[in-house]
């Protein structure tokens, strides 16, 4: 069959899953135009410039920031709402453009990329994340290593101050390094390259094997995790001829503000150990909710919340909710610190004053209905 | 009042599931029986501590399996010391294996500090998600969550730590970690103690060798009672 029958079909069916299930149309064209042919994403991705964004957190709004900044280029389309897999990036190469800037999970980069031949790669950062699908970081590390090797064509751009991206970027033949003067890395005791033990001083590491994040090719100073981000962002922008962008920090903010029958909440995503981190440490308000689930997306294993310390919730009003709302509870409870435990998240709400103004940390599955709701 | 430390074995290796967590309920759930816990971090290049009363392991990837092994082998002299005087050491999933006989890490097989009669290779899949077991100590059930592709196999002198009820356990869908005394081995994570704070109590019996009264904390008690009710 003819790709643009076979797009024709997929996108009728995305149209009809659309209109009659209800459901967001971004994966359900990309299934069926990959059941019919299974090399739609090559066929596709020539005659454009692909760019993928991958790493454990900050795909979503770094893949925005991107794509932001490539427009000016050109006419880009990307799969800006997450959907990541390779259903997703099938349904938004179905448009036609001149640049495609794609998120991709870490499991899949890949098969994507040798699918679809990427000028860019950008690694933002590796660490724990719903160890039930990945098993262990350094597998996924490995991974990318080894794509690194056989893409000679392509550039791969980020932040070796991550052990694990550093070691991905040393497998490539082009490459960019960038540096933001070091980070320590909750995951980074073990040098991924060789396996001795991995020398820090203070924020930077140093391997006997040459692993390091010292000589990078672009340097930038110590930054948030957005912020870094936004400057890979910038960096891979240059890369294909694009003007950065002014990168104002209160716009990388990823919380979303909405009105639950009179309570502000100011929703921000939380998935891993190394996002509860950054997100505990945003905290402003005195009330806070925190929403766990363990669905296949959140990680279905809650272990990692004893490698969070939540004591900046303490002395305020905690409120928690969601399938695995019980874990946190007795987390919190063995720090010193007292929650109360809603059913679900209309009673949490509830358990607040109207006019309130409430800090909402949730589980990645949470954050979603909450956002779209 | 008495007072025990706890030796958190490598944390740095030894964390990737969570496992440091064991460790602060073991402190919490002391204070309610009057015991003050004082928690020793063991790093990779430090000596392992003489004076514990718990040690404590958990579970890690490969690489870091390896170099927690070469440093416990660097400190053999103190662990036995340890060990003849009746400290109590729990040790989960890579840590289990490290104290069997031999287990397989990053293609190749190496011996453990063997003390407990047990042998790991490699699975023919890897065993996630929720497991329950039957106590071998407790009349209770324990639970917990496993993430491993190591097989564990019995010798002639283990006694296994449970009997499997839901999950995988050794590998072979039986029987779940291995006892020796005070030394405790087991593919549990959740942390194990935070899911099951009965069996915290029974380590700090045996590190105190007292025998402490039921204690009333409902909120422990609700966890534990749900996740055993869960998991099936």
């Amino acid at each position: 069959m003819r790709l643009a029958i076979s797009i024709l079909i997929a996108k009728f069916a995305g149209f009809l899953s659309k209109n009659i299930l209800r459901k967001s149309g971004e994966t359900i064209p990309g299934k069926v135009l990959l059941k019919l042919d299974s090399s739609a994403i090559t066929k596709l991705s020539a005659n454009r410039k692909i760019i993928l964004v991958t790493g454990t957190n900050g795909k979503t709004s770094t893949t925005k920031v991107l794509t932001q900044i490539v427009t000016k280029l050109g006419k880009t389309v990307s799969n800006g709402t997450g959907s990541n897999l390779n259903w997703g990036v099938a349904t938004t190469l179905m448009k036609k453009s001149d640049y495609a800037v794609l998120e991709v999970d870490e499991l899949h980069l890949n098969n994507i990329a040798k699918a679809a031949n990427p000028i860019a790669i950008l690694m933002l950062n590796l660490s724990r994340d719903q160890l039930h699908r990945m098993h262990e970081v350094k597998r996924v590390a490995d991974r990318w290593h080894e794509l690194a090797k056989s893409l000679p064509g392509t550039t791969f751009i980020g932040d070796i101050d991550d052990p694990f991206v550093s070691y991905a970027l040393s497998g490539a033949t082009q490459s960019i390094k960038v540096s933001f003067g070091g980070k320590k890395h909750q995951d980074g005791a073990v040098c991924p390259a060789c396996g001795k033990y991995l020398t820090w001083s203070k924020q930077n590491y140093k391997c006997t094997c040459g692993l390091s994040n010292k000589n990078p090719d672009q340097e930038f100073e110590s930054a948030s995790a957005a912020l870094r981000n936004a400057n890979l962002a910038n960096v891979a922008g240059d890369f294909l001829g694009a003007k950065p962008i002014a990168i104002n920090e209160s716009e990388l903010e990823r919380s979303v503000l909405r009105n639950f029958g009179g309570v502000e909440a100011k929703i921000r995503l939380t998935k891993n150990p190394a996002s509860w981190k950054e997100a505990l440490s945003s905290i402003t308000k005195s009330q806070v909710m925190l929403v766990l689930n363990a669905r296949q997306v959140d990680g279905i294993d809650t272990s990692w919340l004893w490698d969070v310390s939540f004591v900046e919730l303490a002395g305020k009003k905690v409120v928690v909710t969601g399938d695995r709302a019980l874990d946190l509870a007795y987390r919190l409870h063995v720090q010193g610190i007292n929650s109360i435990i809603e059913k679900d998240f209309s009673k949490a709400i509830d358990s607040f004053e109207r006019g309130a103004e409430v800090d909402v940390l949730a589980a990645y599955t949470a954050f979603f209905s909450l956002v779209k709701a | 009042m008495s007072k025990i430390n706890i030796v958190r074995i490598h944390n740095e290796l030894l964390g990737t599931y969570g496992d440091q967590g064991n460790a602060e309920v073991l402190v919490f759930r002391g204070k309610f029986h009057g015991i003050t816990g004082n928690i020793i971090d063991v790093g990779y290049n430090d000596p392992l501590p003489t004076n514990g009363d718990i040690y404590l392991l958990g579970g890690a990837e490969d690489a870091a399996q390896l170099l927690s092994l070469e440093a416990l082998n660097r400190d053999r002299e103190t662990l036995d010391l340890v060990i003849e005087r009746g400290a109590v050491i729990l040790a989960v999933c890579a840590g289990f294996q490290i104290i069997g006989n031999s287990f397989w890490a990053a293609g190749k097989e190496v011996a453990g500090l063997g003390l407990l009669d047990v042998s790991s290779t490699p699975g023919t899949k890897r065993y996630v998600g929720d497991i329950k077991i039957k106590s071998t100590n407790l009349e209770i059930d324990l639970t917990g969550f496993e993430n491993h592709a190591g097989k564990t196999i019995l010798g002639p002198t283990a006694v296994p730590f449970g009997k499997v009820l839901v999950g995988h356990g050794n590998g072979d869908g039986k029987f779940d970690g291995a006892i020796n005394g005070n030394i405790f081995g087991t593919y549990l994570h959740g942390p194990i103690l935070a899911r099951n704070p009965e069996f915290a109590d029974l380590l700090l019996n045996r590190a105190t060798g007292r025998k402490y009264s039921q204690i009333t904390d409902p909120l422990a008690v609700q966890y534990a009672t749900w996740r055993r009710k869960v998991t099936k």
